[in-house]
């Protein structure tokens, strides 16, 4: 694209564009696919897919909010109580379930008060929302009661891990729980989700290679690698997601440091030309030299620790499969530079949408808005259909499938809305707060800083200081102030204690997941920085924008 | 309902992409074939190739129509849908992106258009194709062509012999080839026929092709060492052309074009607003004569007083006639590149004296041509030649110079009009040193000396004269006056760059061009490597001497250009927040000259660790004393701060103590960043405490710090009141629920006597049932047993029946046997039948009775269905 182009687009044009679409599939799954859990577009009737939970209604929710639309958030909450009900004879996937049900859930909750609802005093500790989550998560439980504590794909929700269940789960169906589990147990006070999302995490750490990679899927009753492709796509992409995620929300260096660890080792392996292949998780020998569509979320994850301009050079690379296509296959051949057969389809994803508006947060720049607006163009040329918006079967011919799935209103949606408006709410730099009053004490909440699970439902960090850390820390705050009053008298209580080490109470487990390895690096690595930080950027990065890329100085 | 899962939709069939009543023929259906025919009819064609749901396509639509509208009756525009799968285009090409531009002049192409998607740009571009030779027919247009800064390449071709001179399509091709490698069409090809014009630039047969430079000489194509090919031909003029200034216009996908450039050294960059279809730039010429002045570089004497040197090897006509000795004295002449010189050793005078007398020869045939702009044509041998003996002739001249100091003669030559000779001469030491001091001087030569001829020449060139004057020696330091030549002179040479504002104003804001200017101009220099930029002073207007000055500022050696700093202008320093937003132009004040403890966040707003944080530091400030205590932050992503306070991590937390602000402490990074922490932090370093014994000062501060303490402890009884009433709230709730939790629990107990009072009726009704059950049981039984008594008493009367008939029998037979033998078979067959049937039932009925016996608890039904 040219200066002239991004120079031209119309942001608030864009914006009520994609507001537009919202509502074209929204009211279109209203009026002939509710109770169901997803739209067929093409047939204009629902079908339950995941569940049975009105999934498309759970994951709309948030962007409903987004989108600025209060009442009918309001009104889908009621429906929600009433109509939701778990105890089902169903057989559900337990990722899915945790990040569309118990994430969606779980960020309406918190933002039901911004969203007007009148909430209850313990708010937001409790809640009708919260504990409709809960009673989902809950749900989920069973699925960790393994030897390894990697949890079962599939669950049933009334009765449990099915008898005669396949113990084989891909790599991110183990590591994507930890950013709400751990929001479940600070909000709720029971430590249980957050135990088993973290021994899970464990259990991949202590599995992975000796050149530091994870496989595709593991058996999780002999920890055995079932499939050993190493990547960064499909069955893995959200658990390094996740430990990102979760080191930001609960400023947690163990998380961080095993990110790193494979950070490291993902660039030696699997990066040729800013491109991320997959190889053998044990070898290191590619095995596949191709690009998904999943893959795009890796530029907006390292833009969120600072390594802006790699995310920057690799989604340059992935843009250029958008501009060929129209979409992102599943699957794209590199060296062939074409889809790979049987995975021509795009979804509508929103992986590299969601990527454009994390770095657009850290460069502004106007490519990324064109994406945004290239986004816009293709699916409504393309996907656009009486009845909502349908899945692309095949992007060589651009044929469309009898489907919408949930993440596109929840996810696609969102991010493009969120890319075109600068000034939402969510993008909150910390100017804005909301002070609540609990019967606990006084919160700061809304201050910024969400966190987005990996279906786009943002959660506040804030919100999990209120309900844990803040009661932990409140008398000695107290006891500080204090002493900040009447100094001269109490002197020599002004020094500080030792370190901690990241969540207190997990500094035992963190000693011991990274004995082996990081144990000396870490020693060495203290003495130079935080794992907690993100570098700042360098000079020539104020001119890295319309495509410039630099190449490092040193 | 499974049926619907596969069912699928082809892709929607494509429509008109542009309107009907646009100039561009719209080939939606991708008809190539069509698009090729079409191409049959028109000169210059246009091809749009497009791809419907491509948003740069989109984009670009508007621009082609805008194009197509102005140049529509001498092009022919056609967009063709290169995606529609069923078309030729998307069968025959295979495109990575879209849209793509073609571009045909006859039979010649496809020439690809890659600039910006702008409609002037792309205008400009198609006028090129359709003129890629501009005709020269007078002195003046030369000159023009020359003048501008952008490379031309011009061909002599006599078209008086026959209609079309040989070489002259590959020319014409060579020009129309340049287009595809170079877009933007920076080198410009002109067409000389008039012999005459020709000469002013040494051409003389026809099919010679020269290569104008400004700094540099002018070179002409080595038709006997390179095949005259259009490739060639295209390929020659672009290694060889001249870079002075350089348009940067990145094309918007991954590039390292700035990175390239950039590593080269210090750029100037320079934003101007250009129209590539304007007929003049003002603007532009004014900083391409910057530019030029100062390339001029070495030459910058030759320039000035157009002292050449015949060193350059590369010069096809060169050839140089003088000796081996003198050579090698040219070769150590650290000027040796000057390509029209010629330097000679003048015979010595005394052959003890170990000096000589050395002259550079230099001719200049250009006087004839504006000054300033076409200074250094091409080096002729002829000329030189002739240069030589006219030096000679004036040799006598030289012989009495003795000194150190350089002195220069002009003259014009007597073969040719446009051309004078400057000899400089000076007597050398066979030291270098004094070669080393005199290549100074030389070049500090003023321009006086060159305008002062240029002119005198322009009016009175036909009379031969000698003119002898002692050249300007200036001290040895490098002028800070002058900008010529300095890109030689200082060791911080800079490339220059222009960029269009109109495309790129982006990269002048990211350098921190001021957003309120209307006028889109700008320059910076950017030093990568020093990881530093200058910024021209924005209040002053960007004109050649601003530029200049801004140039010589940045060579001196003590540079007075401060590192600029960019500031983020959307924070407004109006607005109030718990934490204070800090920018580059507020830090000093809000953090050094303020009065207070001062707690700085370094931050940026896509760091995940940072936005992670907000909470905390807004309760910070809420907590502490605002009226000695600052809380702030900074984003260092949008503010650059002084180097001495620069942070290398984000976040990054510093404490500026009141009064010693000088000694900021940071906290500590392997401490995690909660609230009790950072109040240890700020309660430690905090410069509040003093052991003193007490004075009236410290008795206020006392107060003070009391009277803070009291409002802090009203703030907490404050919270803890709200703490109340939500807990007041919570209460009630619990009571709400409490309430509702009784209700729901006397309901259930009403429930519950409701039910056991229904149980209990349902007992009764049961123990009824079985009442009835039982006596229904006995009555059965009963039955039975008269049925057991009913069928014995049958049996015993068939017995007695059967006892009856052998009674009968026994009695007939003793009647028969008495009477005749006649009728006894008739009564015999009728008596076994009835004896038969009574035989059954009885059997029957015994049958029955035993399996009462078995069953004894039958359902009523279905004894009663017995019965029945």
């Amino acid at each position: 694209g040219s200066g002239a182009a991004a120079r031209g687009l119309d942001v608030a044009s864009y914006r009520e564009r994609v507001r537009a679409m919202f509502y074209h599939a929204y009211e279109h799954y209203l009026e002939s696919a509710f109770p169901y859990d997803e739209l067929r577009p093409l047939t204009c009737d629902g079908q339950d897919t995941w569940g049975s939970f009105s999934l498309t209604l759970i994951d709309a929710l948030d962007t409903l909010l987004i989108l600025g639309n209060v009442s009918e958030f309001q009104r889908v909450v009621s429906v929600l109580q009433e109509g939701v009900d778990f105890d089902i004879d169903v057989n559900a996937s337990v990722f899915e379930t945790n990040i569309r049900v118990v994430g969606g859930l779980l960020s309406a909750h918190l933002l039901s008060r911004k969203a007007g609802l009148e909430v209850e005093a313990g708010w937001p500790c409790s809640g009708p929302l919260l504990r409709m989550a809960e009673e989902a998560a809950r749900k989920l439980l069973p699925a960790f009661q393994t030897p390894t504590g990697m949890p079962y794909g599939t669950v049933n929700l009334l009765h449990g891990v099915n008898p005669g269940e396949t113990p084989v789960t891909c790599t991110a169906g183990i590591g994507t729980f930890i950013v709400e589990f751990a929001t479940l147990s600070h909000l709720t006070g029971d430590p249980v989700f957050e135990d088993v999302a973290r021994k899970a995490l464990k259990a991949l750490w202590k599995n992975r290679s000796d050149i530091g990679l994870v496989g595709n899927h593991i058996d999780v009753i002999t920890a055995k690698w079932v499939a050993q492709d190493a990547g960064i796509g499909a069955g893995v992409d959200s658990y390094f997601e996740y430990l990102v995620k979760g080191a930001i929300l609960l400023q947690d260096k163990e998380l961080m440091s095993m990110f790193l660890e494979y950070n490291k080792a993902i660039k030696n392996y699997t990066k040729f030309d800013d491109w991320y292949l997959w190889v053998q998780m044990y070898k290191g020998t590619v095995s596949m030299p191709v690009f998904q569509s999943l893959e795009a979320y890796w530029p907006g994850l390292q833009s969120l620790i600072g390594d802006v301009d790699n995310a920057m050079r690799t989604f340059l690379n992935y843009y250029t499969v958008w501009k060929q296509f129209g979409g992102l296959p599943e699957f794209y051949n590199i060296p062939q530079g074409y889809t790979v057969d049987k995975r021509e389809g795009y979804p509508l994803r929103p992986e590299l949408i969601e990527s454009a508006m994390y770095l657009y947060r850290a460069t502004r720049d106007p490519t990324l808005l064109e994406l945004g607006r290239d986004a816009v163009e293709s699916i409504e040329k393309i996907s656009k259909v009486d009845c909502g918006f349908a899945t692309i079967k095949d992007l060589r011919d651009h044929r469309l499938d009898n489907r919408m799935e949930s993440f596109f209103l929840a996810e696609t949606i969102k991010y493009l809305y969120l890319l075109f408006d600068p000034d939402n709410f969510i993008h909150n730099d910390g100017s804005d707060f909301d002070v609540v009053v609990t019967p606990y004490g006084e919160c700061v909440l809304n201050a910024g800083g969400y966190i987005f699970n990996t279906e786009a439902h943002p959660i506040d960090p804030a919100a999990l200081h209120c309900c844990r850390k803040r009661r932990e820390e409140q008398w000695e705050v107290e006891d500080l102030m204090r002493e900040f009053y009447s100094r001269k008298k109490t002197k020599k209580l002004t020094l500080k204690r030792a370190p901690d080490h990241g969540e207190g109470e997990n500094a035992k487990d963190s000693q011991d997941a990274s004995s082996e390895k990081a144990g000396e690096k870490r020693k060495s690595k203290k003495s130079s920085h935080s794992l907690l930080s993100c570098p700042s950027q360098s000079f020539n990065s104020k001119l890295a924008v319309l495509g410039q890329v630099f190449l490092d100085n040193t | 309902c499974s049926r619907a899962k596969d069912v699928t939709m082809p892709a929607k069939l494509p429509v008109n992409f542009f309107s009907t009543r646009s100039a561009v023929i719209d080939l939606f259906r991708g008809q190539l074939d069509y698009a090729d025919q079409l191409r049959q009819d028109s000169e210059i064609v246009l091809y749009f190739f497009y791809a419907p749901w491509c948003g740069q396509s989109i984009a670009a639509r508007g621009e082609i129509e805008h194009v197509a509208s102005r140049l529509s009756d001498q092009v022919l525009f056609v967009a063709v849908n290169c995606w529609w799968n069923q078309g030729k285009c998307r069968k025959q090409k295979h495109f990575f992106y879209f849209p793509v531009i073609h571009l045909y002049h006859q039979s010649f192409g496809p020439i690809e258009y890659k600039g910006p998607m702008s409609a002037v740009y792309i205008e400009k571009f198609v006028r090129r194709v359709m003129t890629p030779l501009l005709y020269i027919s007078s002195r003046s247009k030369l000159l023009d062509f020359l003048s501008n800064y952008e490379p031309g390449v011009v061909g002599f071709f006599e078209f008086n012999a026959s209609p079309q001179p040989p070489g002259y399509l590959t020319f014409f091709t060579s020009a129309l080839h340049s287009l595809k490698k170079d877009y933007l069409g920076t080198i410009r090809f002109g067409v000389v026929t008039d012999k005459r014009v020709a000469e002013e630039i040494s051409l003389v047969h026809s099919g010679s092709v020269y290569l104008h430079r400004h700094a540099n000489t002018s070179l002409i194509y080595p038709k006997d060492i390179m095949n005259f090919t259009a490739e060639n031909i295209c390929k020659w003029a672009l290694e060889n052309r001249e870079m002075l200034i350089r348009w940067l216009r990145p094309h918007g996908g991954k590039s390292l074009l700035l990175n390239n450039e950039l590593k080269k050294g210090p750029a100037l960059l320079i934003f101007i607003p250009y129209n590539p279809l304007a007929e003049i730039h003002p603007l532009l010429d004014e900083i391409t004569k910057v530019a030029l002045e100062y390339h001029k570089c070495n030459k910058s004497q030759a320039a000035e007083a157009d002292l050449q040197h015949a060193g350059d090897s590369d010069s096809p006509a060169f050839d140089s006639s003088v000796t081996d000795a003198q050579l090698q004295f040219s070769e150590t002449f650290p000027i040796a590149k000057y390509p029209c010189c010629n330097t000679v050793v003048l015979p010595q005078w005394h052959s003890i004296s170990r000096t000589h007398n050395v002259c550079e020869l230099c001719v200049n045939q250009t006087l004839g041509v504006k000054p300033n702009k076409v200074h250094v044509p091409h080096c002729n041998f002829l000329e030189i030649e002739a240069a030589l003996d006219s030096f000679y002739l004036q040799e006598h001249t030289f012989f009495q110079v003795i000194s150190n100091t350089i002195e220069c003669s002009n003259f014009l030559s007597f073969y040719s009009p446009f051309s004078y000779y400057t000899a400089c001469c000076r007597t050398v030491n066979r030291h270098f040193l004094s070669f080393m001091s005199s290549e100074k001087t030389i070049f500090q030569t003023p321009k006086v000396a060159f305008s002062s001829h240029g002119k005198k020449d322009n009016t009175q060139f036909s009379i031969p004269h000698i003119e002898d004057r002692n050249c300007f020696i200036p001290d040895l330091n490098i002028s800070s006056t002058n900008i010529t030549g300095l890109s030689c002179r200082t060791n911080k040479t800079l490339n220059l760059y222009l960029l269009d504002s109109n495309l790129f104003w982006i990269y002048a804001e990211r350098l921190g061009a001021s957003r309120s200017t209307h006028l889109k101009e700008f320059a910076a220099i950017v030093d990568l490597k020093e990881e530093v930029h200058y910024v021209l002073d924005q209040n002053q207007s960007l004109v050649g001497p601003t530029l200049e000055n801004f140039i010589k500022n940045f060579s001196v050696l003590y540079s007075p250009l401060k590192r600029h700093l960019v500031d983020d202008p959307s924070v407004h320093s109006a607005e109030e927040h718990v934490v204070t937003e800090v920018t580059t132009s507020t830090f000093q004040q809000t953090v050094f000259l303020s009065a207070k403890n001062v707690l700085l966040l370094y931050y940026a707003q896509w760091c995940g660790f940072c936005a992670s944080l907000n909470h905390i530091f807004i309760q910070l400030a809420r907590l502490l004393p605002p009226d000695s205590f600052t809380v702030a932050r900074i984003d260092v992503t949008r503010n650059d701060l002084p180097w001495e306070f620069m942070t290398d991590r984000l976040p990054t937390i510093l404490f500026f103590p009141h009064q010693r602000k000088e000694q900021s402490v940071k906290f500590p990074e392997d401490f995690s960043v909660n609230l009790p922490n950072l109040l240890k932090f700020v309660l430690h370093h905090s410069s509040l405490s003093s052991s003193e014994p007490c004075t009236k000062e410290c008795l206020h501060k006392e107060s003070v710090l009391q009277q803070g303490h009291i409002s802090h402890l009203e703030r907490e009884i404050q919270k803890l009141r709200s703490e109340i009433s939500a807990l007041h709230q919570a209460h009630d709730q619990l009571e709400a629920q409490l309430s509702e939790a009784r209700r729901e629990e006397q309901r259930l107990q009403q429930q519950k006597h409701t039910l056991e009072k229904q149980h209990k009726t349902l007992q009764l009704h049961s123990e009824q049932l079985q009442a009835t059950y039982d006596q229904k049981n006995q009555e059965l039984l009963e039955m039975a047993e008269k049925l057991q008594e009913l069928a014995d008493a049958s049996e015993n009367l068939l017995k007695e029946n059967a006892l009856l008939r052998i009674l009968v029998a026994s009695r007939g037979g003793k009647l028969q046997s008495k009477d005749e033998i006649e009728e006894p078979l008739q009564s015999e067959q009728t008596l076994p039948e009835d004896n038969d049937i009574s035989l059954s039932t009885a059997t029957a009925a015994l049958e029955e009775k035993r399996i009462d016996n078995i069953d004894t608890i039958e359902t009523e039904d279905s004894s009663g269905n017995r019965t029945e």
